[in-house]
Parts: C-alpha cells; sequence; structure tokens
C-alpha cells in the first residue's frame, strides 16, 4: 500500500499529509505516539520543502517490512537543494537570546525518526524517513 | 484535519498565575495566539503562565519558536512558564528545542495548580 500526495505551497497543507501518516499507521499497527512522532517530523519535512522547494511537494507514504515493520515517508521538491552535511544542528543551550529561533527541521527529524536519508542536488531533495513499527505498552 | 483551527481559553488558574488552554495545531498562527494571550495575562499581573495543551496533538518548529518568546518575555520579568498536558511527542519536542530546560512541565491542570499556587505572588 502507498499512499502519494502532491502538496501545493498553501498554509496548513502539510496537515493533509498529517493525516496520511495517522491513517497510514494506525493501518500498521503503530503506537499513537509514534504515529505523532512521524507527524511531526513528516511536518517539518513539508515546511522545509515548502519554504525552499519553490513549488509544490510531494509525498510518498508506505509500509515496509524489509528488515523490521516500518513507516516510510518520502518528502520531496524541486528546490536549489542543500548539503545535509552542512545543513544547521541546532542546540537548545542557544536558543533563549537568539534573535532566531528557526532552523529546527532536520534537527527534529533525525530525533524523531528512526532513520533520516538525505538526497540533495539542485532541482530535486528527497527527505525519505523511517519509523518503526512498535506495539502499545 | 479537524484539528488545524487553534482554539484558545484563557482564565486564572490562581492568584498570580493565568492558565491558556490551546487546542489544535501550533503552528506560526497557533503559536501568535498562544502569545497574544499570553501578552493580556501578563498585562493583567500574571507573572507565572501555565499553558495547558490537553487537545493538541500536532505543533511545529515555528510555533515553538513563538513560545520560546514567550519564555523570554516572562524571563525577563522574573516569571515563570509552565505547562501540562504535553503529549509524548510535544514533550519530547520541547526538550529538543530547550524548552523543558527553563520551563516546568506538569502531568495535568490541578497538578501545576497544586504546585504554583502561593509561589506566584513575586
Amino acid at each position: 500500500m502507498e499512499v502519494v500526495l502532491h502538496l501545493p505551497v498553501v498554509p496548513n497543507a502539510e496537515l493533509v499529509a498529517a493525516k496520511a501518516v495517522e491513517t497510514l499507521g494506525r493501518a500498521l499497527g503503530m503506537h499513537q505516539t509514534q504515529v505523532e512522532a512521524a507527524s511531526v517530523a513528516m511536518v517539518e519535512a513539508c515546511l522545509n520543502a515548502m519554504e525552499h522547494g519553490g513549488g509544490p511537494v510531494t509525498v510518498r507514504l508506505r509500509g515496509d517490512n524489509h528488515s523490521r515493520p516500518c513507516l516510510v515517508i518520502e518528502v520531496e521538491d524541486h528546490g536549489r537543494g542543500f548539503d545535509p552535511e552542512r545543513a544547521p544542528r541546532n542546540s537548545s543551550s542557544r536558543v533563549l537570546g537568539s534573535t532566531s529561533k528557526r532552523g529546527w527541521g532536520l534537527t527534529l527529524i533525525r530525533e524523531l525518526m528512526d532513520e533520516v536519508q538525505i538526497q540533495s542536488a539542485p532541482g530535486r531533495t528527497v527527505v525519505a524517513m523511517r519509523k518503526y513499527v512498535e506495539s502499545a505498552p | 484535519m479537524s484539528e488545524e483551527q487553534i482554539r484558545i481559553a484563557k482564565d486564572l488558574l490562581a492568584e498570580g498565575v493565568g492558565l491558556i488552554a490551546a487546542a489544535g495545531y501550533i503552528n506560526n498562527e497557533g503559536g501568535q495566539a498562544i502569545a497574544d494571550a499570553a501578552s493580556e495575562l501578563m498585562d493583567q499581573g500574571c507573572k507565572t503562565l501555565v499553558i495547558d495543551l490537553d487537545g493538541t496533538r500536532i505543533i511545529n518548529s515555528i510555533g515553538v519558536s513563538i513560545l520560546l518568546e514567550i519564555l523570554e518575555k516572562l524571563m525577563d520579568e522574573k516569571g515563570r512558564l509552565a505547562f501540562c498536558n504535553l503529549t509524548p511527542t510535544i514533550a519530547k519536542t520541547f526538550e529538543i528545542m530547550g524548552l523543558v530546560q527553563y520551563a516546568t512541565v506538569y502531568p495535568d491542570r490541578l497538578a501545576a495548580r497544586a504546585a504554583l499556587e502561593g509561589h506566584a505572588a513575586v
């Protein structure tokens, strides 16, 4: 089962994809906490793609059972791309007093998801994320 | 999604302690709505604010950055910020972004009131 969404750059379009994460995550048997973590990470990926991608964003969602059951989320944009190694890694210690409190997207994605891979080149960036299915406590 | 539009209610939890109940998506608009409520309560003399996020399941970093600005304003006034009814994911997001190093998290509104009553009048 795969869900593919093409999101326009309009306010709150990311919530459409969040709803899809919720539906597919539950179908895969994910606990609500895992679903919510995946939703927040996906929202951050979509916001980054909309801000820097310069056009519609494609979101692909599917379940995968190759090594461990998981939810796979891919967020694709067609902007100028970036070097993931040079992307900012924010630290909570420098938050207060800073004039700019933005730039948390990739940090949150990496912390909230189990695996993250970023492929980026001019014209195509894909943030691929996996969240393992864990049974409810 | 039904929780797209944030719903805000504000009240006094105790003397000098303002309560903001926020349910919905905390994005730039949701964060700003909370900030507006916080400013009103601070103008009324509240130096301690409790933000109750019961009913909030999804947030984004832009919304949380606005909550950080509320925290800074309170700290400038020697005030305090607290949260209650956080989902595990929201609590983790606040931890990653540094909010819980400076704010207190209570399990629910009753626990917040019990802890803060009598400590807010500075």
